[in-house]
């Protein structure tokens, strides 16, 4: 059970590491990468971390990912070719 | 077989690839601070798995818990230090691209090359 | 052709990363060298050395003290190098300038925003000072207060929430977080202690249990005052408009 919800976890991990790589769109990019950040919060509670995932959920998902954002809205949206 | 055992140690190294291949081809630059952002969680996933215990549980000491049963404090602490050394540097990070996106106008780190070229052809002209 | 090279150098990287991981113990096992050799010591002492019953804040706060000063000097570097790139924020200009995050958002976001501002600012407050005794802590705390003021930026504008948080009170809560921090880290080694210790043995041999919980927590509190208002200050340089320089 505990093995199946890691590798889960891990699976998510993975996929959305390469979503968030290959995404044209900046901004899905970013908030692809929140959700990574998040995902990568439950396993380190999975690994008996409960310091480090509080931390991550709020700096990871939240603050980093504002930033980002804040960066897009005053660069721009999309990739160049 | 040992990586099917350690398939934690396995996935991080697969992010840290991930990471590392959007930071070096990737041409733009926010892109490439994701990329860098997946290298260092990456990294603190593999330091916090190498701390793992089986069956262990989280190094506070509450009422009759066993410190021999308890997970790796240590890798803990330090990550702990390096995530906020990682949002420090993320932030400082953007700030520079949005200076070098109101003096270029793009986020392309091949034509940000072409463009200081240029800029740097120019003066020397002016000069000579 | 870059591409390729690219690949091959990631792939050649991959193949070495995988093999040393293939020869390394397995997880989780008790018998590691990870697990046998400091750790213990740490386990088995912490509660008593440090008054703090969450190992992890007993290390951050006790054992590996100058770790955490470098992680406060480099989040106050941060702080310093984007207000260096990005332009220092001029006392009393705050209204003067163009504030283009200013959407009027509906009635309902309004009130759901002030209603749950509080909540998030008393879990932070939780966090902060049961940092000792339960997962949390003075960062943890810290980017909490700073969530907190993303959202109400994002809802009532820079204006509004620079109105709330002025700059001489960030200014002075930065500055007050790392001197802080650093006055009760000398006084331990001025007590003939160790750098963040809280034991002074020239000064007061077997200091008392519940002084040293209270420092923690004071260091705690500092920590995670200081480094929300760092935030604030980082999310408050990136959103301003640099028309701020040409209209003075």
């Amino acid at each position: 059970m505990g093995t199946a919800l890691n590798l889960a976890l891990i699976v998510l991990l993975l996929t959305t590491a390469i979503l968030a790589v290959t995404a044209r769109d900046l901004l899905a990019a970013v908030i692809i990468f929140s959700v990574y950040s998040l995902i990568m919060a439950l396993m380190w509670q999975r690994l008996q971390a409960p310091d480090l995932a509080l931390t991550e959920a709020a700096v990871g998902a939240g603050v980093t990912t504002v930033l980002f954002v804040v960066t897009i809205f005053k660069t721009r949206r999309r990739e160049e070719e | 077989m040992r990586l099917l055992h350690n398939y934690h140690y396995v996935a991080a190294m697969v992010l840290f690839c991930i990471g590392l291949y959007t930071v070096i081809v990737r041409r733009n630059i926010v892109k490439k601070l994701i990329g860098l952002n997946i290298m260092e969680t990456s990294v603190f996933f593999f330091f916090i798995s190498l701390g793992y215990l089986d069956g262990g549980m989280a190094p506070i000491r509450v009422g009759k818990a066993d410190p021999s049963r308890m997970v790796n404090p240590l890798p803990q602490a330090l990550i702990l230090t390096g995530i906020v050394v990682a949002v420090s540097v993320t932030a400082l990070a953007l700030s520079l691209v949005i200076l070098l996106y109101r003096q270029y106008g793009t986020l392309d780190v091949d034509r940000l090359m072409r463009e200081e070229e240029q800029s740097e052809t120019a003066e020397r002209e002016e000069r000579g | 052709m870059k591409r390729t090279v690219s690949l091959l150098f990631i792939a050649a990287l991959a193949a070495l990363l995988l093999y040393v991981v293939a020869n390394m113990p397995p997880m989780g096992d008790p018998a590691n060298p990870t697990a046998t050799h400091v750790i213990p010591r740490y386990l088995e002492n912490a509660e008593e050395e440090t008054h703090t019953e969450n190992v992890i804040t007993g290390i951050i706060l006790n054992y590996r003290g100058y770790d955490t000063m470098g992680e406060v000097t480099v989040i106050f570097c941060a702080l310093a190098a984007v207000l260096a790139v990005l332009g220092r924020e001029r006392r009393g200009a705050i209204e003067g300038f163009v504030d283009r995050s200013e959407v009027v958002s509906s009635t309902i976001v309004r009130t759901m925003v002030r209603f749950m501002v509080p909540f998030i600012l008393l879990f932070s407050l939780y966090t902060i000072f049961h940092g000792e005794s339960s997962p949390g802590g003075g960062f943890q705390g810290g980017a909490i207060i700073g969530g907190s003021m993303i959202v109400f930026t994002t809802i009532f504008g820079l204006a509004e929430s620079s109105r709330r948080v002025p700059q001489r009170i960030r200014a002075a809560l930065e500055g007050a977080a790392v001197m802080g921090f650093f006055l009760v880290g000398a006084l331990g080694l001025l007590g003939g202690g160790e750098f963040l210790t809280y034991a002074w043995p020239k000064v007061a041999p077997g200091l008392q249990p519940s002084l040293v919980v209270w420092l923690t927590i004071l260091v705690e509190v500092g920590i995670g005052l200081g480094g929300a208002m760092v935030l604030t200050s980082i999310l408050f340089a990136m959103i301003r408009e640099e028309e701020i320089a040409t209209a003075s």
